[in-house]
């Protein structure tokens, strides 16, 4: 295969990825505050009915309002992450620490999760499709991290070495058994699609992308890729 | 309760300010001067009305909020002011620390919590979620090189971290507002910032943790 096929391919499967974290949300919202709301509005409805047959209503009211104000209330909860994920910090104007301290502020911000960021020395100034991948990558370990190991601590260090930089991702969740990632035994399953993605993306900009894990040995992602990749 | 909190209110959603402006009448302590419709109303609405605390919401028509909010602290208006976003993203949350928010509330919270966090901004606290408190306090060991402030900077900066106006702070030191400003300029200046926010953060960075 050429590495023409190849980066096609890999393009192919990052789409996929966001494809399906886009069908997440919409079932997200679609199980969560859609019906949530609808709940909410047919309380609504039937105070409005009781109100139009003149009925008194004092201790129904105080109890339906109570019920229509959670229903909203977690409503609008459960839309913050849903419309949260999707905004994409302002890639050219921040500098890779800022980009991967907003990103940080963010899942900590959604999850109530815990990250301890420890950048290492100054950090170059990296290309923009190299940005890009770095806090792409980091969202879909920190997701994962929230997901599968659920853990409260997630660790992220960030350094730079002779024209590259390299982030690791490191949790002490359960761990999992790395499936092959690249060659004939590559794994095809939509639960590895995801880390697939990841290595694919670092590839696409010239780097190196490994996971370290076993079960009950936490898990640590390393990403190393040019500066200017 | 002293004098009431003044508040003026700029969203593009008229829904929104209907509905905070009908939850904050009914707040004795709290009362409505202004509202506007986008960032440049806002501007002059403040100018007009000199309200306590402006609540801003960031997308808006003509003038979005992160902009007015450093048009804000470019012009040195006297007001504080509070974010008031449906994106609780790590690029809004960081404009607004950025821009020198005194506060960032959600409208995917509670509106109940967003009149509790203008009362808290207008008597002059600081109000960011958990994971934004973080940024203020810093997290970047190492990076800080210690500053030149005389002691009395060292006490004025103290003082406007824990939320004191120029003019309580000037009564606590027994002097006069403008040595206030000119002692805020300064440290400002020294401490490579624009703002009363950041220059808050950098005083809890590198105060001791302990302490808080």
């Amino acid at each position: 295969m050429t590495n023409l096929d190849e980066e096609h391919l890999a393009a192919r499967r990052i789409l996929a990825v966001t494809e399906q974290e886009l069908q997440r949300i919409i079932l997200d919202i679609h199980d969560g505050p859609v019906q949530k709301l609808f709940a909410a509005l047919s309380q609504v409805s039937l105070l409005q009915t009781h109100l139009a047959h003149g009925e008194s209503l004092d201790r129904e009211w105080v109890v339906a309002l109570n019920r229509v104000s959670d229903l909203l209330e977690s409503s609008l909860a459960e839309i913050k992450t849903s419309i949260g994920t999707f905004r994409p910090p302002e890639f050219a104007r921040r500098h890779l620490l800022s980009v991967i301290e907003g990103l940080i502020i963010q899942h900590e911000e959604f999850t109530g999760c815990r990250v301890d960021f420890e950048p290492r020395g100054p950090i170059p100034e990296v290309s923009l499709p190299v940005k890009i991948a770095l806090y792409r990558i980091l969202q879909e370990a920190l997701s994962n991290v929230y997901r599968h190991a659920k853990v409260q601590t997630v660790i992220v260090r960030l350094a730079a070495r002779e024209g590259k930089v390299r982030m690791d991702v490191i949790d002490d969740g359960p761990g999992f058994t790395p499936p092959p990632l690249v060659g004939p035994e590559a794994t095809e399953r939509a639960e590895h699609i995801g880390l697939r993605g990841m290595r694919e993306r670092v590839a696409l900009v010239g780097g190196e992308f490994c996971i370290d894990s076993s079960p009950g040995a936490g898990a640590h992602i390393v990403v190393e890729v040019p500066a200017h990749g | 309760m002293a004098d009431r909190i003044r508040v003026a209110l700029a969203d593009d959603h008229q829904l929104v300010i209907e509905g905070l402006r009908g939850l904050l009448s009914s707040e004795p302590d709290i009362e409505v001067v202004a509202v506007a419709a986008d960032g440049d109303a806002m501007l002059i609405a403040i100018e007009q009305y000199r309200p306590d605390v402006a609540v801003l919401d960031l997308q808006m028509p003509v003038r979005d909020g992160a902009s007015c909010l450093r048009e804000i602290r470019r012009r040195a208006l006297p007001v504080r002011v509070l974010v008031l976003t449906a994106f609780s993203d790590g690029e809004s949350i960081q404009s607004a620390l950025e821009g020198g928010a005194d506060g960032f509330a959600l409208k995917t919270a509670p509106p109940r919590q967003t009149v509790d966090a203008i009362r808290q901004v207008g008597q002059g606290n600081l109000v960011f979620p958990p994971a934004a408190r973080k940024w203020l306090q810093g997290h970047r060991p190492g990076q800080e090189s210690p500053p030149d402030l005389s002691s009395r900077e060292w006490e004025v900066l103290e003082l406007a971290a824990k939320g004191l106006s120029n003019q309580q702070i000037a009564e606590a030191l027994t002097v006069s507002e403008n040595t206030i400003k000119f002692h805020l300029q300064n440290i400002f200046q020294k401490l490579g910032v624009s703002n009363r926010t950041e220059a808050a953060g950098y005083y809890f960075r590198v105060r001791k943790p302990s302490t808080q």
